[in-house]
């Protein structure tokens, strides 16, 4: 009977179109612009060897660090924006609260809307003329703090963050609020008739039980900031004046507007590099972090 | 005894109400951060039935006039219908070859036995890690290469194949929970392994199959990447980019850009309605074990 589940044919049968998609679109194109990397290519003209001078104007254009340095912006801002406001919830709906389910399913829509809709949205709600955020400013007499949101280089990096955390939030509160229904009963109802306050529960007890939970946001969160693009992109294109450019707006503007393909394959490896760098420093961190 | 019993509940009467007390503030926040995520969304269905000058006169009020002709001029004019048909064309034949290309591949790597199989499985999880955008640049090299640029193809193509890792990961390890049994009862009874994995394996994991569309009809219905770098050709373009392109053509239409964002919207929102737990559930699960 073991011979049907080694027979060749079948395995290759079953295997060969997904390996042929897989292999086509995702790990050859990457192993190719790896080599596109070393390469000055418009497009069009013969590509021409020019060995590490991508790499090296990589990191020595002030715009790209500035890209990393907002990108960087965006994970904090994430990190420290869409947890802790996720938990908070997270908790409150864990209270025996009435409508829980509605606000469950109220802070999970962002979620699924396309971050284009999010995005075009917000635009619309920040515009300086139309926008409603400024509307009312203006209406309760505060027309100081009415700014061009999106248009002020000094406000642009603070206005997407608070875009992308409205986005969010609702995903890490479903993760949290899934770990707090699994913290037993009984712990709650003896630290009841010994008398802990809530504050107490929620600091001695509940945090420290969710916590591989919350080790695991950090990273799913840090992951998925450092690949926020869309809605930038939509938001600002990385304007204005590079204020909110990220590594990926960065490799877009420098591929596809002045067709620098070798210069762009460049970028594309280093993103990638410092991305799952990131991803697989967080991941190590964390369960150092655990073991001890 | 009954003395007892009374204390109790009198007790245990008054907990409650300071209990209730103690929620107040709570109910509070929860107000406070209920408005801030479902005001914009609930902002965006009103204004986008009011006219350009009742926005501009306030952006806040009510509409006191129902104006639908927003959504009509979007569908037409502003070809949302053209886009909104391409999304669904793309996102659903991609979906279609995705379960089937990714069920037979989960298929032989939870029930078969070879060298390679921990490696191939690998080869596929990685996937997950892949951000997307240091892709955009080989991908495009590629589809050019292929002659797909600014065709339906170079979208059903890639999202396929960047939905396969999760698909795989999805189905593999439902799979996995079937008895090996199943193989070998089927081929005694002289079916071959296409017919069970059609008639058997494929109806045997329709929970998982179920997860695993939904999912994937999300990720296509809101792409935007792809579709941005691949696409020119209007009459060839997704929702995602035709609504990106709206506002350069219709400069400050925004009651029209609203009602366009209502359309793209519905049937997401539809989906969400209908199947909460599933999509929550499957959003959710996904990101946590990959």
């Amino acid at each position: 009977m073991d011979l049907i589940r080694r027979n060749k044919k079948y395995i290759i049968l079953g295997l060969f179109p997904a390996l042929l998609f897989y292999l086509v679109l995702v790990i050859y194109p990457i192993g190719r612009s790896f080599y596109y990397g070393f390469f000055d290519w418009n497009g069009l003209s013969e590509p021409n060897f020019i060995g590490f001078e991508n790499f090296k104007e990589i990191f020595t254009d002030p715009v790209f660090f500035l890209s990393l340095k907002n990108t960087m912006f965006i994970v904090v801002a994430s990190v420290f924006g869409q947890l802790p406001i996720g938990l908070v919830i997270a908790v409150i709906l864990s209270r025996k609260i009435k409508g829980a389910r509605f606000f469950r399913s109220a802070f999970f829509m962002p979620m699924i809307m396309s971050t284009v809709v999010v995005g075009l949205l917000w635009s619309t709600i920040l515009n300086s003329q139309v926008g409603i955020v400024n509307t009312i400013l203006n209406n309760i007499g505060l027309e100081k703090f009415a700014h061009d949101w999106l248009g002020d280089p000094k406000y642009a990096m603070y206005t997407v963050s608070a875009v992308i955390i409205w986005q969010f939030i609702g995903f890490y509160m479903i993760i949290f609020l899934a770990a707090l229904q699994n913290i037993p009963e009984e712990i709650m109802e003896a630290a009841n008739i010994d008398g802990a306050g809530e504050v107490r529960k929620l600091f001695f007890i509940t945090l420290p039980m969710m916590w591989d939970t919350i080790m695991a946001a950090v990273v799913l969160c840090i992951a998925g900031s450092m690949r926020s693009f869309d809605l930038v992109f939509v938001m600002t294109q990385g304007g204005p004046a590079h204020a909110t450019e990220l590594m990926a707006t960065y490799m877009y503007n420098k591929t596809f507007s002045i067709y620098r393909y070798g210069y762009g394959s460049a970028v594309s490896l280093v993103i990638c590099l410092i991305s799952l760098g990131f991803i697989v420093a967080s991941r190590v961190l964390m369960e150092k972090k655990n073991k001890a | 005894m009954e003395n007892q019993n009374n204390k109790i509940t009198h007790k245990s009467r008054s907990f409650i109400s300071l209990q209730k007390l103690k929620k107040t503030p709570l109910y509070i926040m929860l107000g406070i951060f209920g408005f801030v995520a479902l005001y914009p969304l609930v902002w965006m269905i009103y204004t986008s039935v009011k006219s350009n000058g009742d926005i501009s006169i306030s952006s806040f009020a009510l509409p006191t006039k129902f104006h639908f002709e927003n959504y009509s001029n979007a569908w037409e004019t502003a070809k949302i219908g053209v886009y909104f048909f391409n999304s669904a064309f793309v996102s659903i034949i991609s979906i279609v070859i995705t379960i089937l290309v990714g069920a037979s591949a989960a298929f032989i790597l939870s029930k078969f036995e070879f060298k390679l199989r921990k490696f191939v499985y690998t080869l596929f999880i990685v996937g997950m890690l892949i951000p997307l955008q240091s892709v955009l640049v080989p991908l495009f090299i590629q589809m050019r290469s292929l002659h797909l640029l600014d065709t339906e193809w170079s979208l059903i193509l890639s999202y396929t194949a960047f939905g396969l890792p999760v698909t795989i990961f999805v189905l593999e390890s439902f799979m996995r929970g079937f008895p090996d049994s199943i193989i070998e009862a089927a081929v005694m009874d002289g079916s071959s392994i296409p017919r069970l994995f059609f008639s058997i394996i494929i109806p045997m994991t329709r929970p998982a199959i179920a997860t695993i569309t939904i999912l994937n009809f999300l990720n296509n219905w809101k792409e935007f990447s792809f579709a941005l770098i691949f696409i020119t050709s209007d009459d060839k373009k997704t929702l995602p980019l035709g609504l990106y392109n709206f506002l350069g053509a219709y400069t400050s239409d925004y009651a029209g850009l609203m009602a366009a964002l209502v359309i793209s919207s519905i049937p997401v929102v539809i989906l969400y309605l209908v199947l909460q737990e599933q999509i929550i559930n499957g959003m959710t699960a996904g990101a946590v074990k990959g």
